[in-house]
């Protein structure tokens, strides 16, 4: 057996060792990655919000015709 | 201002038992739901004597634990609708007090008949006399600790609108230490065992939280009422 | 305000100066969580011996531990937190305990899983009612709390101050729990599996968790720092300052 494969059977324990890490990165990687998205869509709003602030200031009055 | 204490309190008290005779109805639910919830045990686990022997306290206490839970909701409910939880707090009394008689008028509506009819429901499931008085004992203890914790809660949900499912969220953590004493001191009278240091815990957690959960439910609420 | 607090805090105390201090601070955790957590894993994984009894499958506990280690250093952070943001009414408090919860919760959940993991092929179970167990569920249950009463609420800055109450009565509960389940146990005669049953640990076991541990710390300073600055600029859209951000990014 390689050095490789010796070190991914964990001894026997593979299927609960790697899940474990696995789960570990999962969870984190989940923490890490959801402020972002969630700071993109605060900012995404705010956008257009101040977009649509801006369009109504240049036209103060709807076109009469 | 400690002569008007007094007539506050019962003043209080009398108002919330006047309004729960008044919707007796309401009243019946909870014991009409412990009943139910003991009757299909049996149906799920077979009439087995020693079987149900065996889960009998621990099943009397849980159900009523839910069934107080269900009625946890509606403490301050109509209170807050009506606006007069709001009188309340800006009245010249301690809040903390009024609160704990408000809990006091909870306790005697929904958890008194309750215990009155915890006899009935353990002798369903063959609970041994020799363990009754114990049941009742930690019944006497636990529920008015659950109406207690539980009404801090209930005060720190009174700003929200749904609020049902994450009372019991917040109540299980709670509760866990009520539930193994109380259902600890009916298993070692079962066995035959000296159980009367579980409900001395039992008491001396009730006898801090008669002093603290007004106080803390009083805050809970000036929090969620802030606004 | 009280004058013995240095001028420093309180400028630390007001948003934009936070925001700017946690983006500064932000990448230096991140990249001390990465290089811990990789000096650690190698550790771990590859150089540390396989125990004498337990295996290879002993190695969970480079995550496992410094995960329920994190899980209650992040409960008592939050509790602390709360109590600062109930009693000086501090904004950023409120930002920082209610940003924390999500955090330990994660890392609650990631004890319970890798720690069931672990059981499976030590103990031959998934679960046992042990009282560490026990107190990490109920630890999970108090942050899923804590979670829930704060977005129940429509005012957010209510919410956090009620979600900070719940978590320092969460305080006062964790040590009850636990020693209500330690009496529950001998009453029972549950079997008492002790996953610690050789409490000497060998210096090449050790210092990976320790390492391990410093990452984890690493992580949720990382961690909190971003959560937090994006709930300052969600509460704070309306100042110009978030504007100017909004617009900066929007123009990249």
């Amino acid at each position: 057996m390689s050095a490789l494969q010796h070190f991914l059977a964990m001894g026997g324990y593979a299927m609960y060792v790697w899940p474990a890490y696995a789960v570990f990165f999962a969870v984190l990687v989940v923490d890490g990655v959801a402020p972002r998205l969630r700071r993109r869509r605060i900012l995404r709003e705010l956008r257009g919000r101040l977009a649509r602030q801006a369009a109504r200031e240049r036209r103060p009055s709807p076109p009469a015709n | 201002m400690s002569a008007s204490l007094v007539p506050a309190c019962s003043a209080m008290l009398r108002r919330d038992l006047t309004l729960a005779w008044r919707r007796r109805g309401d009243m019946a639910m909870p014991v009409l739901y412990a009943v139910i919830v003991v009757v299909l045990f049996p149906f799920a686990l077979g009439p087995d004597l020693a079987l149900l022997q065996r889960i009998a306290g621990g099943v009397v206490l849980v159900t009523v634990l839910l069934a107080m839970l269900l009625a946890l909701d509606g403490m301050f409910a109509s209170d807050i609708e009506d606006g007069s939880l709001e009188q309340l707090v800006l009245a010249p009394q301690p809040l903390a007090l009024m609160l704990g008689m408000k809990v006091l008028a909870h306790w005697l509506t929904t958890a008194l008949p309750l215990i009155v009819i915890a006899p009935l429901l353990a002798g369903m499931l063959h609970l041994p006399a020799a363990a009754m008085p114990a049941l009742l004992l930690a019944l006497l203890l636990a529920t008015p600790l659950l109406s207690l914790l539980g009404a801090v809660l209930v005060a720190l949900t009174a700003g929200t609108r749904r609020s049902g499912m994450l009372l019991a969220l917040m109540l299980l953590p709670l509760c866990v230490p009520v539930v193994i004493f109380a259902a600890g001191a009916v298993a070692a009278a079962q066995e035959g065992l000296p159980w009367v240091a579980p409900v001395a815990w039992l008491a001396a957690a009730l006898i801090l939280c008669v002093v603290l959960a007004p106080l803390a439910c009083a805050a809970a609420l000036r929090i969620a009422l802030d606004s | 305000m009280a004058t013995w607090i240095p001028l420093w805090l309180h400028k630390l105390g007001s948003p934009p100066t936070f925001y700017r201090f946690a983006g500064a601070v932000m990448p230096w955790a991140m990249g001390l969580a990465l290089l811990f957590g990789v000096i650690g894993l190698y550790g771990g994984l590859v150089l540390a011996p396989p125990d004498y009894q337990q295996g290879d499958a002993y190695r969970i506990i480079f995550i496992h531990v410094p995960s329920a280690w994190m899980s209650m250093f992040v409960y008592a952070a939050m509790g602390v937190s709360g109590f600062v943001a109930l009693v000086w009414r501090i904004k950023l408090a409120e930002v920082v305990a209610m940003e924390s919860a999500p955090i330990g919760a994660a890392f609650a959940f990631i004890t319970l899983v890798t720690g069931s993991l672990w059981g499976k092929p030590m103990w031959g179970t998934w679960w046992t009612w042990d009282a560490r167990l026990t107190s990490e569920l109920v630890l999970l249950f108090l942050y899923l709390g804590v979670i829930g009463l704060y977005h129940a609420f429509e005012d957010r800055r209510q919410g956090a101050r009620a979600a900070s109450f719940l978590a320092i009565i969460g305080v006062i509960n964790v040590p009850i729990v636990h020693f209500s389940v330690v009496w529950w146990n001998t009453l029972h005669q549950g079997s008492t599996v002790n996953i610690f049953g050789h409490s000497k640990m060998p210096w090449e076991m050790l210092w990976p968790l320790l390492a391990m541990t410093l990452a984890t710390k690493c992580w949720y300073a990382a961690s909190l720092c971003r959560r937090a600055r994006t709930d300052i600029l969600a509460l704070e859209g309306g100042k110009d300052w978030v504007r100017a951000i909004a617009e900066a990014e929007g123009a990249r």
